[in-house]
């Protein structure tokens, strides 16, 4: 049972009598008669349990865009359903407007739209739809909360997308459409094609042309149909803040954008997510169903606090991968971890596979590096200098080992994992 | 550029939504039909009744309920079990030393049953014919309200009397207005006087009236001259059908708790009031004195108390309304928050904890050679004569001065620390520009 404000004139109206008798009588009898007029409203109002409640929601909707979810409540009691209904999700699906005012009539039904706007990246869970009807008198009513259940999958923002056209770019300058006729590392046989004047007299195949009455020249294009393995570490290194979000966003855009441009170049792109256990897997999927994939894997990725079981995630990529490949590791170059982890075990890989490693740096390291104000502030530096110095060494060692090293502020990390990897392309190291 | 480029779709292709299913439905049932692109649930109730609801209500509060169930009963027990006290001088109920109740307890134990009033109406309501009316420490009670009072049939007892109450009782005793102190024997052929022969007063004492014929003074103080004066009196109630006798005792200090005890008093009270087996025990309120200020509740008009109350109805009216929340909460499963330069600030703090300028010191002066040897191309595997070279021959500075910067003895406090970082600074930028 519910009072609205009608109930709290009602009690005050009773001041009035009160005054008159000046009797404590009368405030027992003005109590209840509120009580009655209130209880009887109550059990007059429909019963919000009888009505139908479907829910609409999308499946997927990108960071930043909006969503809408749809209530359509139907009445399927006998009586005229007045009150409120609140459609309510997690905080941060971004439901504001979720209160909805309703009068439906027995047997009819009512679409309530509530606005979403998603303000993190996951599955967004819809929480009950409450439902408070009112009385003929609107003095009490009743509430109930039914779950309805509703996911919104909030897909990653991709705000790295903008730097795909230049990527693309250079990607068809290494592409056949735009004139490669030198061979060299990187290009394979593409096709013959009639000789024009201005093509490179060398790029001639003779032995074609013998065959013909025109001259022939072979065109060269980048090798295609080559395999990339994205790995996204989702354990606790992922789990650190730089800057406003956690490492794993960054890592995430960063798989987003090479995952696009690598698809664009013809490559057969595969993603695993990995802490201790598989998390996330795209295999299989290319063309146009690819990036939507890899979204949809990696939404709700959550960084788990554990530690990377390197020899596992090893194992897994050995198993997956049968020809070279390049191997993406989307992890951190933390000295600790990777002294631990990843190197003892990263020559499995390095020796068969290309391997890059792309790490999110921090800024904050820069600038504790760099100041100098107070003793204490030099002694933090000091230390961010060792963990530099100790980075590099790392970093050292992994480049020994054939391993190359992305390391690159959040923002930066995915235009230079797509350099990297259009600079491996161009060198036919893939 | 084709614009697919451009703007890169998360979204999966689009498919065709399968139609939502038209079946019958029952109560409380859920149905979800999911579409690539879309996901509809149907929810009907939330299959609960009003027994299952009742039933759950009861269930969550059982133990609140019992508990205070519980409190409740434990307080009406303790109440129960504690005598109700008071601070009133001679009362019944009052144990301390100017108490009545050692007094009403020994008549209580002997089967005289005590009924304490304060009210004068009740007294009359209780008293009658075969029982005793104790009045004490009357405050000068008004002659018509003592009448009434008197008129019961009960026989009288009067403690420290007020001159129209005694007046209205018998005319043949009067106060004498004396002031004489301390114990005194019974003189006289009264029983109960004399069985207890001896009692301490400290009251003004009574005269008999120069028409009194029937009236019998005892204790009498020793006076040197005039009428007799005496603590106690026993004479015939003025107007009386049937007999009954009046009995005035001055003061009432004799028969209080802490004197009780004191040569006969005791045997002169219980005797006096336990002759019959019903004793009312009257003690007036004293009436308002007229002056005295009205307090808060006085200055308040007569209808403020039901407003009041009609107010307090209206904030618990006013709580419910605004206190009823339309559903629960819903909470955010938050992710953890690290900062990840966290752990380069703990160590940091350890170096500067434990002191060690040396190893600070040694991680500023690498990193520095570092960057400045990767600037110069003097290759990592050279050793640290070849970077003094290097660096020396683009900062312009003396080879021993560099040296002495770069791999000189370890700084030993805060000064020598930072002045080593900013002269690496120095020494840097002077490198970089070159």
């Amino acid at each position: 049972m519910v009072l609205t404000w009608r109930a709290v004139v009602l009690t005050a109206l009773g001041i009035v009598p009160v005054l008159l008798s000046g009797d404590l009588g009368m405030v027992l009898v003005w109590t209840v008669a509120v009580a009655v007029v209130a209880g009887g409203d109550a059990l007059l109002a429909a019963s919000p349990r009888l009505l139908a409640i479907q829910r609409t929601v999308p499946r997927t909707v990108r960071l930043t865009e909006r969503a809408q979810s749809v209530l359509v409540v139907t009445n399927e009691s006998r009586r005229t359903v007045t009150g409120l209904v609140r459609d309510a999700w997690v905080p941060s699906a971004g439901a504001l407007a979720n209160r909805h005012r309703v009068s439906i009539p027995p047997g009819e039904s009512r679409r309530l739209t509530t606005e979403l706007v998603p303000t993190r990246r996951g599955d967004r869970r819809a929480d009950r739809v409450t439902v408070r009807t009112l009385g003929p008198l609107g003095v009490a009513g009743r509430q109930a909360s039914i779950p309805v259940p509703g996911v919104l999958r909030v897909l990653p923002e991709f705000a790295a997308r903008k730097h795909l056209p230049s990527r693309l770019a250079r990607l068809r300058e290494l592409d056949g459409q735009a004139a490669v006729q030198i061979r060299g590392e990187g290009t394979e046989f593409d096709s013959l094609r009639e000789y024009v004047i201005g093509d490179d007299v060398r790029s001639i195949d003779w032995r074609a042309s013998a065959r013909r009455t025109e001259m022939v020249v072979r065109t060269w294009r980048p090798e295609r149909d080559r395999r990339v393995l994205i790995v996204v570490d989702t354990a606790r290194t992922s789990a650190a803040r730089i800057g406003d979000e956690p490492r794993l966003d960054a890592s995430i855009e960063a798989a987003l954008l090479l995952g696009a441009l690598a698809a664009k170049a013809g490559d057969r792109v595969e993603l695993i997510a990995f802490d201790r256990t598989l998390r996330a897997r795209v295999a299989g999927a290319a063309g146009p169903r690819l990036l939507p994939a890899l979204a949809d894997a990696m939404a709700p990725l959550e960084p788990a606090l554990l530690e990377t079981d390197w020899p596992a995630l090893v194992g897994l990529v050995r198993e997956r991968l049968s020809q070279r490949a390049l191997v993406v590791l989307l992890s951190t170059a933390e000295p600790a971890a990777l002294e631990t982890g990843l190197l003892p075990v990263v020559e499995q890989l390095s020796s068969v596979h290309q391997v890059v490693l792309a790490s999110v740096a921090d800024p904050d390291e820069a600038e504790l590096a760099a100041q100098r104000e107070t003793a204490s502030e030099v002694f933090d530096a000091a230390a961010a200098a060792r963990t530099e110095l100790e980075r590099i060494a790392a970093t050292m060692v992994l480049s020994r080992r054939g391993v190359e090293v992305v390391s690159a502020l959040p923002d930066d990390l995915a235009p230079r994992l797509a350099d990297m990897y259009l600079s491996l392309k161009a060198a036919g190291r893939l | 550029m084709s614009p697919r480029d451009a703007a890169p779709d998360l979204a999966p292709p689009p498919v065709s939504p399968a139609p939502a299913p038209a079946e019958p439905r029952s109560a409380a049932s859920s149905t979800t039909t999911t579409s690539v692109s879309a996901a509809t649930t149907t929810v009907r109730g939330d299959g609960t009744t009003t027994a299952s609801r009742f039933r759950a209500r009861l269930r969550s509060w059982r133990w609140p309920a019992a508990a205070l169930v519980a409190t409740l009963l434990a307080g009406a027990v303790l109440v129960s079990l504690t005598t109700q006290t008071s601070t009133v001088r001679f009362a019944p109920d009052n144990p301390s030393d100017d108490g009545g109740m050692a007094l009403a307890q020994v008549l209580g134990d002997r089967g005289v049953e005590v009924v304490h009033t304060t009210s004068v109406a009740e007294a009359i309501g209780a008293s009658g014919p075969g029982s005793t009316l104790l009045v004490a420490n009357d405050y000068g009670m008004a002659e018509d309200v003592a009448r009434s009072l008197l008129e019961t049939g009960a026989e009288v007892v009067l403690v420290a009397p007020g001159a129209d109450l005694l007046a209205a009782a018998t005319s043949q005793v009067t106060h004498a207005g004396t002031t004489s102190a301390g114990a005194a024997t019974a003189q006289c052929t009264d029983p109960d006087a004399v069985a207890a022969a001896e009692i301490t007063s400290y009251g003004s004492g009574f005269r008999l009236s120069e028409d009194s014929t029937s009236a019998t003074l005892c204790f009498l103080q020793p006076t040197a001259a005039g009428p007799p004066v005496g603590h106690y009196a026993v004479a015939p109630l003025d107007g009386a059908a049937d007999g009954q006798t009046v009995r005035a005792l001055d003061d009432a200090t004799a028969l209080t708790n802490g004197s009780i005890t004191e040569t006969g008093n005791a045997a002169l009270g219980l005797r006096m009031l336990g002759q019959t087996d019903r004793l009312v025990w009257l003690l007036p309120e004293q009436p308002p004195v007229g002056d005295e200020p009205p307090g808060l509740a006085g200055m308040l008009p007569p209808w403020a108390g039901a407003v009041g109350a009609q107010l307090l109805l209206l904030v618990l009216v006013t709580a419910l309304w605004r206190g009823r929340r339309l559903g629960p909460l819903v909470t955010e499963d938050l992710p953890v928050v690290v900062q990840a330069s966290e752990a380069t600030r703990g160590r940091g703090r350890l170096y500067r904890r434990s002191r060690a300028y040396g190893h600070a010191g040694a991680a500023l002066r690498a990193r520095s050679a570092d960057r400045m040897a990767q600037r110069l191309g003097v290759p990592r595997s050279a050793g640290a004569d070849a970077v003094v070279d290097a660096v020396a021959r683009a900062s312009g500075r003396p080879a021993q001065q560099v040296g002495a910067l770069l791999y000189g003895p370890p700084p030993s406090g805060d000064v020598e620390l930072t002045r080593l970082a900013t002269d690496l600074d120095q020494l840097e930028s002077e490198v970089h520009r070159a």
